[in-house]
């Protein structure tokens, strides 16, 4: 999408957004207002937005780097939930001090997602499967399986939730500004974005991926291998959205719950999309619908907006964006 | 000029522009009946565009045609339901009907007597997908002659066809003149023209640039025109102490009518080898086999080793191929020409350096095609996508032809691209023979392997028909094998 239709594209969500205000009997412009108040009024809203940006920018850039391969992972939402998972399990299962727990506990995370991920690679490499089809019905597959671990197996004792034990506060990431729940992990999401723009533009690791993404038969004349490129992007694609499920788990919930993601995973889909799945553009991108997704309360409470139309015009970005990429996966990019 | 016969056609100012492109600038253009009419030009020169707006397929945006009946096109690319035999082709649109049911007999008999009229032999019940492309044309044509018309246009008719085949062809349009036709063919043979056509129209960026009868102009002066200038000539071969390169064994690859069933032959070092055939006899599984992206049987050697592995790793060994289709299988479009110019050859120094490309060095390498191969864009940050195709297809040679190249495996690298780059293509797949590499070309323009090959194999129906030496090449001889002669 070119920058031009980017603008158009967002302009007629934002009309649409308006119509759906007035349409529950509010005032749009009140409801815009509240919006970036509740987002942007202070150092509480801002730091819940930035929590919000870093939540939707692992997956973000999880999608991104699977796309830059030629290959649509729409199963993000479903290598965030097993990452954070096995985030959650390991953390509750550790007692270390925080500097090994919390290394531990990412890479579970990594780990768990790159698992999920590389079993659809794993189908496209051996069998040519659609990405598409398995990540998506992956998704599925993961919130059944972690709903039964930890309402069954994996159920804390003390807990009234469908969710594992507490992490050991030593296992908490480390908070950036007190009395917020804004942790470290926002500068690992800018760090790998800054070092996925560096991957992709320099190295020869990157080079491969996205001659494999772009012109597939090119790039196989040129000694790529397609099927390993399809197994290895889907499998890292994974690592990336695990990791992030990871953060989640380790530094907003301290423990694994089955509400751990309200759709990052698939908003993730709209904002690299609208990034142009450019690292850098996607944390501007990841940014602007953390605004969304953290002002959508207040817009409630101040202007009488019921939150789900934040939720709807999320879903008809996350439609209109997706749609042509679905039926021309390989179509250029940006 | 003295119209006896009268004017089938005539169109005046015609312009077709998309977007901002002019495509056709203004043309005048008459077609007389009887009359075979040659157009010719570059590509990019509007023939097609002005091809089709005469046959009413396109709606020019200033001018207008006045014909004085319907005016029949046949594609490039034929426009036939492979499925359905070759009298439901012809009648496709325009079926007898008896009733509500479609008059099966009435239409065979039709097509066959539409046939016999015209002398096109071809069976009316075959089924088009199983018919060689010689044939097909003719279906094509028929389906055309069936309406009628009072001008027939064809777009690079020959293109697809054996020598013979093209007399023939030219046979049957010339009764076809001889009836009152117009006949105007797209051509870029220019041999061609000067045996065939009375007139000739050469277009070159979209306007009419000459206009002659044919026994009144020469070759030369239409080659000129079409260029715009002198046509380079090719580089001068020189003597190379041959040594054996490489060499196949019963190379088996592809399967069903395009299939290489077998075929054994040298390339030396220093030697360039054509291949000569109608297309679709086995050159594609052929060089996909060299380049190792398809499965194959029998065996391959380069300098007595054997060729096996990935393709990255026969790039490794020095085996270079230009490819088929430039712009899939060749080029990254929305990459810069700097970018491209490292693809097969970024997993190794120079153009690696540790973990990430060496980007001096890719710039360097691109800079050097840049002006070695007279690649006209922007600068190396150019997207390739943004090229001509004789450029993007300079890029493609160079990148080829750039880190000496023990084999190089060329297909078609001519196709379409304007006659000076394809000179400059020639001579350096010649300085390339020079410096010793074993050079095998496939090309479907025998002209072209007259001029540029030391040695011709003739590829028909997957198997080597006969060899030719330069001294021995014997024109007649060769078309006759490339139509399956035994």
């Amino acid at each position: 999408m070119s920058r031009r239709n980017a603008a158009i594209f967002a302009a007629v969500l934002l009309a649409i957004a308006a119509g759906a205000m007035a349409l529950a009997g509010a005032n749009p412009l009140a409801g815009f207002a509240a919006l970036l108040r509740g987002a942007l009024g202070g150092e509480r809203q801002l730091s819940e937005t930035l929590v919000q940006t870093t939540a939707l920018l692992f997956p973000s850039l999880a999608v991104a780097f699977a796309f830059r391969a030629g290959l649509f992972n729409i199963g993000a939402e479903g290598q965030l939930i097993v990452g954070g998972l096995f985030a959650g399990l390991a953390g509750a299962a550790l007692v270390a001090p925080g500097w090994i727990a919390i290394p531990v506990i990412l890479l579970a995370g990594a780990a768990g997602g790159a698992i999920w991920g590389g079993i659809a690679g794993a189908l496209r490499a051996r069998f040519g499967g659609n990405e598409v089809i398995a990540t998506l019905m992956l998704n599925i597959v993961a919130a059944l399986l972690a709903n039964y671990l930890v309402v069954g197996p994996f159920h804390a004792p003390a807990a009234t939730g469908p969710e594992t034990a507490e992490l050991p506060v030593s296992s908490w990431l480390p908070v950036l500004i007190p009395g917020t729940r804004l942790t470290i992990s926002l500068l690992l999401a800018l760090a790998l974005a800054g070092a996925l723009s560096f991957m992709f533009a320099r190295t020869v690791f990157g080079y491969a991926l996205q001659a494999a993404g772009e012109a597939p038969q090119a790039a196989a004349r040129a000694g790529i291998d397609l099927r390993r490129t399809a197994l290895v992007a889907l499998t890292l694609s994974g690592a990336i959205a695990g990791f992030g499920g990871a953060t989640l788990v380790a530094g907003v919930l301290h423990r694994f719950n089955v509400a751990l993601s309200p759709g990052y995973g698939f908003i993730a889909i709209a904002v690299a999309l609208v990034g142009g799945l450019d690292p850098l553009w996607i944390v501007l991108a990841a940014f602007a619908f953390g605004i969304l997704q953290s002002g959508s309360l207040t817009m409630q409470a101040l202007a009488h907006v019921p939150k789900d139309v934040v939720g709807f015009v999320e879903g008809l970005a996350i439609l209109g964006l997706s749609a042509r990429r679905i039926a021309n996966p390989r179509e250029e990019s940006a | 000029m003295v119209e006896t016969a009268g004017a089938a056609l005539e169109a005046i100012g015609i312009v077709k522009r998309f977007g901002t492109l002019v495509a056709v600038d203004g043309v005048d253009l008459e077609l007389a009946r009887g009359e075979i009419h040659a157009l010719c030009g570059e590509n990019g020169a509007g023939k097609s565009t002005l091809a089709r707006i005469l046959a009413g397929a396109l709606a020019p945006s200033a001018g207008r045609v006045a014909s004085d009946g319907p005016v029949g096109l046949v594609h490039q690319h034929f426009e036939l339901v492979d499925r359905l035999r070759v009298w439901e082709n012809v009648v496709l649109g325009r079926e007898p009907r008896r009733g509500l049911r479609l008059d099966a007999a009435a239409a065979r008999e039709r097509v066959r007597s539409l046939a016999r009229e015209y002398a096109l032999d071809v069976d009316p019940d075959a089924v088009v997908e199983s018919l060689p492309v010689g044939i097909a044309q003719r279906v094509e044509i028929l389906r055309e002659l069936a309406r009628e018309p009072s001008t027939l246009v064809l777009d690079e008719p020959t293109a697809v066809l054996a020598p013979r085949e093209i007399d023939a062809l030219f046979a049957t349009l010339r009764s076809l003149a001889a009836r009152g036709a117009a006949i105007m063919v797209i051509t870029h043979k220019l041999q061609e023209v000067i045996s065939h056509a009375n007139r000739v129209t050469v277009m070159r960026g979209g306007r009419v640039v000459l206009r002659a009868a044919t026994a009144e102009t020469s070759l030369d002066a239409i080659a000129r025109a079409m260029v715009g200038g002198d046509v380079p000539a090719l580089a001068t071969r020189r003597a190379v102490t041959p040594h054996a390169a490489f060499a196949a064994r019963d190379l088996r690859a592809g399967d069903g009518a395009h299939a290489l069933r077998g075929a054994s032959f040298e390339v030396r070092g220093g030697e360039i080898v054509g291949i000569a055939g109608v297309e679709g006899n086995g050159q594609s599984a052929l060089c996909d086999a060299i380049a190792g992206v398809v499965p194959y049987a029998g065996e391959m050697t380069l300098d007595g080793e054997p060729l096996r592995g990935n393709p990255g790793a026969r790039t490794a060994a020095g085996v270079r191929t230009i490819p088929q289709d430039r712009q899939r299988e060749a080029l990254v479009l929305p990459w810069s020409i700097a970018r491209n110019v490292a693809l097969g050859d970024h997993t190794r120094p120079p153009l690696r350096r540790g973990w990430s490309l060496d980007r001096q060095a890719c710039d360097a390498l691109a800079t050097e095609i840049v002006r070695r191969f007279d690649v006209r864009a922007a600068s190396i940050r150019t997207s390739v996508a943004a090229l001509s195709g004789g450029n993007q297809q300079k890029v493609v040679v160079g990148r080829a032809l750039a880190h000496e190249p023990r084999v190089v495996i060329a297909y078609q690298p001519t196709r379409g691209i304007d006659v000076g780059a394809a000179s400059l293509v020639q001579s350096r797949l010649i300085e390339a023979r020079n410096a010793g590499a074993a050079v095998l070309l496939v090309s479907f323009e025998l002209d072209e392997l007259l001029a540029v090959a030391d040695r011709i194999l003739v590829l028909y129906r997957g198997a080597i028909a006969g060899e030719f030496v330069r001294e021995g090449f014997d024109r007649a001889r060769i078309g006759a094998l490339m139509a399956g002669a035994a």
